[in-house]
């Protein structure tokens, strides 16, 4: 095999390859060469847009009939021969060709992966490239995004992601101190308990407020003891001054669903997720709206003014009534107002042994008896923030709007009331693995439910990986 | 002509074609004159309802002040009661105030002493009143003697409240460790009372409209306190609600009393607070206990207040 001249580089990358050389090797498939388009105004090999739109319109000067395009082959060669594999010139080429071909080389063979990535790289167009570019800068600036802390300052800022509104303030050490010494199993509950508060809260970029409830010689007013709610969320309405919703938590609480952001959970759409109207569920039987005909619009409304703004303290119900376990309180002038009337020494002188569940049932009476708290509180579903294990109101059995599902992925469950004869600390033990189990990540996924599922199919062993 | 070759068109074509006219566009200047159009519709209609809203969405010619009295018609004559309204009727019309007049029976007090029905009373004024600025609620054995005076000028302006409130004045006399607040603005008093000698004079109070005082009256009401048997029923039990709680506290003003509640002289020991001709209101302070009548301490400022409205 002979050549006429030497080998030249071509646009599609690579050398011309001698031994594979054939009438149509030209783009344009005429069996003529065609030196006039080639070599054009812009004397280089681009296509330009004239010669492209002369070429299509078929004024080349030459005679009329057209030999472009015409049959299959023709047209498609190049998109067949690009997608066919290519290989090597092999060993029966002569010694000088293979010296040629293996000198100087700053691109790839021209069978090589390389080549091809090259050659597709050089067909794409210029704004594709750009395109394509632009793609990949917003795929790595995601990525960067959430493998920086910077996704945890955007989440937790106030104007951005708002995290800074929402302290959680989580009740430890209740009722123990002096009363009660906390034994190990005691110890677990609470560090699993604040482990998993901690962990929600640096992922979403919340406030955590732990706060010591054991009981002490606080007051002056011996009475008061262990009626600190109210106090321990106004230091925390003073200590947090951008927070806006304040999530009060029992110690006997575990977020199950940590992936669930408080703002889409709730707050994007208070109105919606949030019932103002008691009558929807009503174990306490309290007759809504107020029975008293001298009282304002609002207060006789049974959904206050209907705004969402108004919506300042936020309540789960459960089988009894108000659940004070998981419940929201928002920084308003009327919670000062709740704040301060909550606790009154003459209503704790009448009712103080009628009222065992202590703040809970002091709010109830006031919700009952004072018009002007209606029109500001809103009940929510029990499950969105207050589930309860089979153990808790379990009289009747399983209620779908109390008991927590693992199907329907509840957001936190409360294991309300298993101080009194059931078992804190396994409650919460299997909570915290349930909850890892359903929040397991794809790489765990993968390895559980598709590795160790093959292994145990070809060993008959259950291994753990 | 017939030439070999077709002729060859120019080989520098204009580089873009002219834009279609097919669909035509807004050009940027009609956005300009658009955007500020809008603008100028926009902010012409925000001024006119501005104007014409007067701001807060008060309705025009809502009386500004509403007096409230619960009238006891059991225990005292029709003639009586009904001088008691004419009274303040005569006073409203002066200024374009609003009067209630409802009974102690009209409320349920859950068998609490009658003199509760003021709270209840009050409350149904702020909800029958809803755009009314205040809410003055003047016992049934008092009189309006001075027509001239307005509540909005003569208590509740700012500059005024200000320089009446008595400041760091214990709640109860004369030892009270609660004081009243010794920085209050004029634009933060919601309640205004006075004291006589016994402590906090609810015969005479003004509110202001808002959730304040809604929150306040509903408090004062609680059943607690009308079942816990205080010596003075809901004297007592305000008494005990502004010592106890300090947002209740930090909206109250004490003011002198005869500002809005001088007594009748004749059976008040104290030197202050004695009624004198010009005051605002002269009250029969505790006429209703037994061995003295209402009615005829009453008699002498009955014909009095009369002659005044209709000298002036």
């Amino acid at each position: 095999m002979t050549l006429s001249r030497s080998p030249s580089p071509r646009p599609g990358g690579g050398w011309a390859s001698p031994g594979l050389s054939s009438p149509y090797i030209d783009v344009s498939g005429r069996s003529s060469p065609a030196q006039g388009y080639r070599g054009g105004a812009n004397g280089g090999s681009s296509v330009t847009w004239e010669s492209a739109k002369a070429k299509s319109e078929g004024v080349n000067g030459y005679p009329s009939f057209s030999t472009q395009n015409n049959g299959f082959f023709n047209r498609h060669y190049r998109n067949i021969s690009n997608s066919l594999p290519r290989f090597n010139g092999g060993s029966d080429k002569s010694y000088a060709e293979k010296e040629k071909l293996g000198r100087g080389r700053w691109m790839g063979a021209p069978g090589s992966r390389i080549a091809r990535l090259q050659n597709i790289a050089l067909r794409t167009s210029r704004k594709t490239r750009l395109r394509l570019l632009g793609v990949l800068a917003v795929i790595v600036m995601i990525i960067l995004f959430y493998t920086t802390p910077l996704h945890y300052y955007w989440r937790r800022n106030k104007h951005l992601g708002g995290g800074k509104k929402h302290v959680i303030i989580l009740a430890a050490n209740q009722g123990g101190g002096v009363m009660e010494w906390k034994g190990p199993r005691e110890w677990a509950i609470e560090r699993d308990s604040v482990r998993n508060k901690r962990k929600y809260v640096n992922r979403w970029g919340y406030e955590l407020e732990i706060v010591d409830m054991s009981t002490k010689k606080r007051y002056a007013h011996e009475w008061r003891e262990s009626w600190e709610k109210v106090d321990t969320i106004r230091n925390c309405l003073r200590k947090y001054p951008d927070a806006e919703w304040f999530w009060w938590m029992d110690l006997n609480t575990f977020i199950m669903e940590p992936s669930y952001s408080l703002q889409s959970h709730i707050f994007n759409n208070l109105g919606k997720n949030t019932y103002r109207d008691i009558n929807e569920y009503n174990p306490l039987n309290i007759t809504h709206p107020f029975p008293a005909a001298h009282l304002d619009a609002d207060a006789l409304s049974p959904v206050g003014d209907g705004k969402e703004s108004s919506i300042n303290l936020v309540v789960p119900q459960d089988c009894s009534g108000f659940n004070l376990g998981s419940f929201f309180i928002k920084r308003s002038a009327w919670t000062d107002r709740l704040l301060d009337v909550w606790w009154d020494p003459v209503g704790y002188e009448q009712k103080h042994m009628e009222w065992e569940h202590k703040e809970q049932d002091a709010l109830e009476f006031l919700y009952i008896n004072q018009p002007w708290i209606r029109p500001h509180t809103a009940f929510i579903p029990q499950r969105k923030i207050n589930s309860f294990p089979p153990g808790a109101c379990s009289e009747n059995g399983n209620d779908t709007r109390i008991h927590y599902n693992e199907h329907d992925r509840d957001f936190v469950v409360n294991m309300a009331g298993c101080e009194w004869g059931r078992d804190c600390w396994g409650e919460m033990y299997n909570y915290r693995e349930l909850s890892n189990f359903l929040n397991r990540n794809p790489w765990e996924l993968f390895k559980e439910e598709f590795v160790a599922v093959i292994w145990f199919k070809i060993t008959g062993k259950k291994v753990r990986l | 002509m017939h030439l070999a070759l077709p002729s060859r068109k120019s080989s520098n074509p204009p580089q873009y074609a002219p834009r279609s006219p097919r669909f035509p566009t807004i050009r940027r200047s009609r956005i300009q004159a658009m955007v500020i159009g809008s603008l100028v519709v926009g902010s012409i209609l925000w001024l006119l309802s501005r104007l014409v809203g007067g701001g807060d969405g008060i309705p025009s010619g809502v009386p500004p002040v509403v007096i409230v009295t619960v009238v006891d018609e059991v225990n005292y004559s029709k003639e009586y009661i009904k001088m008691i309204k004419e009274n303040r009727i005569g006073y409203a019309k002066k200024h374009g105030y609003a009067t209630f007049f409802p009974t102690n029976k009209d409320y349920d007090l859950g068998g609490s002493p009658t003199s509760w029905a003021r709270v209840p009373a009050t409350r149904h004024a702020l909800s029958k009143f809803p755009y009314s600025s205040y809410v003055w609620y003047l016992d049934q054995n008092s009189l309006i003697m001075n027509p001239e005076l307005k509540v909005e000028t003569h208590i509740m302006d700012k500059k005024r409240i200000e320089s009446l409130m008595i400041k760091d004045q214990p709640i109860v006399p004369p030892d009270s460790v609660i004081k009243t607040w010794p920085h209050l603005k004029g634009e933060n008093v919601e309640f205004v009372l006075t004291q006589d000698k016994d402590g906090l004079a609810q015969g005479s109070f003004i509110l202001k409209r808002g959730d304040w005082s809604k929150f306040f009256l509903d408090t004062w009401f609680d059943p607690l306190y009308r079942s816990y048997n205080f010596q003075k029923a809901d004297t007592h039990a305000l008494e005990h609600i502004v010592q106890w709680h300090p947002t209740i506290l930090s909206k109250l003003v004490i003011i002198p009393q005869r500002i809005i509640n001088a007594y009748e002289p004749d059976h008040y020991t104290q030197t202050e607070g004695k009624y004198k001709d010009g005051d605002f209101v002269v009250r029969f302070a505790n006429c209703e206990t037994v061995g003295r009548d209402c009615i005829q301490e009453a008699q002498k400022y009955s014909k009095q207040w009369r002659t005044i409205f209709n000298s002036r």
